[in-house]
């Protein structure tokens, strides 16, 4: 099998395909409508459905916090404040990683548009990073000054254990969620779905566009 | 870009190199519905970049540009699928392949190899099949042209090994 049989053979799938391709008019047609329905429908619902939820809850926070400020503990405020900033600094990046996706031009050479698309697609992982830093304040809104007595030693124990250990949690998750670790076990356990496959399958083709450019 | 330069532009494209829609779909979506879904995704990507397509471009690089990106991106599959049945109105048959293999055994082998390389090496051949030189190759993928020739080699070299192997 020589270089010429090659092309020959796919030259024979080229002629074959002009006789039996038609293009409908109505592509032309509709043609025009394309541009606002792709774009408004190239996010799954479920992303949609979770960035709406993120935003209510965003503003629900906002809500309570503004209105009882001053009012409840502070460690209240202040867990719910840091809980609402990591909260928006997520949905900021996630937004803006989808809108910078659709505007990556794909008539760039593949290498090109392929990178920028691949690291766009694999940065998504900052929010997932970005979400687990809140871990610790789930366990400092309920408490309260008066909590803070000799007489409820025991309790301030098991409380100041369980919140260094989510505090160490959260830290080890953002240091340790990367591309690196994608092999282990706990990383499979925690983005091993059909809405993190993608951003994976996207750190992987990194290496193989590496490999291709060099 | 006008509206009707875009449109006739857009007509052109499907007209004179609808085969280049046609032979990357083939070659990197084996499943017929999914094949039809990158097709129509190919489509709106192509109509939605031609806005930025400049004349003094060569259109079939330019396009084999879009529609390999397109293709190799497709693993978002889902989201397309889900998405664009609605979006276009077209007899989605006029797309479907005759089963061409079926009378040439060896096409069938080579597309099946192909078929077994990366997403990328899959590009860089069909390119080389479809008779285009290593400058016009470079342009396309972003790589160099001494690249393109490396590449080319050993790819074709794979293949012909997988054919002496089958015979």
């Amino acid at each position: 099998m020589d270089d010429i049989e090659f092309k020959q053979m796919w030259a024979s799938l080229n002629e074959k395909q002009e006789t039996t391709l038609k293009v409908n008019q109505k592509i032309i047609e509709n043609a025009s409508g394309l541009r606002v329905k792709s774009l408004l429908n190239s996010m799954k619902p479920t992303k949609l459905f979770l960035i709406i939820i993120g935003i209510l809850w965003v503003l629900f926070l906002d809500t309570v916090i503004i209105n009882t400020f001053g009012e409840v503990s502070a460690f209240f405020t202040i867990s719910a404040i840091i809980q609402v900033l990591l909260t928006k600094l997520s949905i900021g990046i996630y937004l803006y990683q989808i809108i910078m996706i659709q505007q990556v031009d794909i008539s760039q050479p593949i290498t090109v548009a392929q990178e920028k698309l691949l690291n766009l697609k694999s940065s998504t992982l900052w929010v997932a990073r970005i979400l687990w830093l809140q871990l610790p304040v789930w366990s400092t809104f309920y408490l309260h000054p008066a909590l803070f007595t000799t007489e409820n030693l025991l309790w301030l124990i098991f409380q100041a254990i369980a919140t260094f250990s989510l505090l160490y949690l959260s830290i080890w998750l953002f240091i340790n969620i990367n591309f690196k670790n994608k092999e282990k076990k706990w990383f499979k356990w925690l983005f091993d779905n059909n809405e993190w496959n993608p951003v994976i399958k996207s750190m992987e083709l990194i290496d193989d566009l590496k490999e291709f450019k060099n | 870009m006008e509206q009707t330069t875009q449109n006739s532009l857009f007509e052109t494209i499907l007209n004179e190199h609808k085969g280049i829609f046609f032979k990357i779909a083939k070659t990197y979506c084996k499943n017929e519905d999914d094949r039809k879904d990158l097709l129509q995704e190919m489509m709106i990507q192509v109509w939605q970049s031609l806005p930025r397509y400049k004349s003094d471009f060569k259109l079939s690089t330019w396009l084999y540009r879009v529609v390999l990106n397109v293709a190799i991106s497709y693993y978002r599959k889902q989201v397309i699928r889900q998405n664009h049945h609605q979006i276009i109105d077209f007899s989605i048959q006029d797309f479907v392949d005759t089963p061409i293999s079926e009378s040439n055994p060896n096409l069938e082998l080579l597309e099946t190899f192909i078929s077994e390389l990366n997403d990328l090496d899959k590009a860089l051949i069909v390119l080389y099949l479809e008779d285009k030189n290593h400058g016009e190759i470079s342009e396309i993928l972003g790589i160099s042209v001494s690249n393109v020739s490396t590449k080319v080699l050993r790819i074709k070299e794979k293949l012909k090994q997988k054919f002496s192997k089958q015979q």
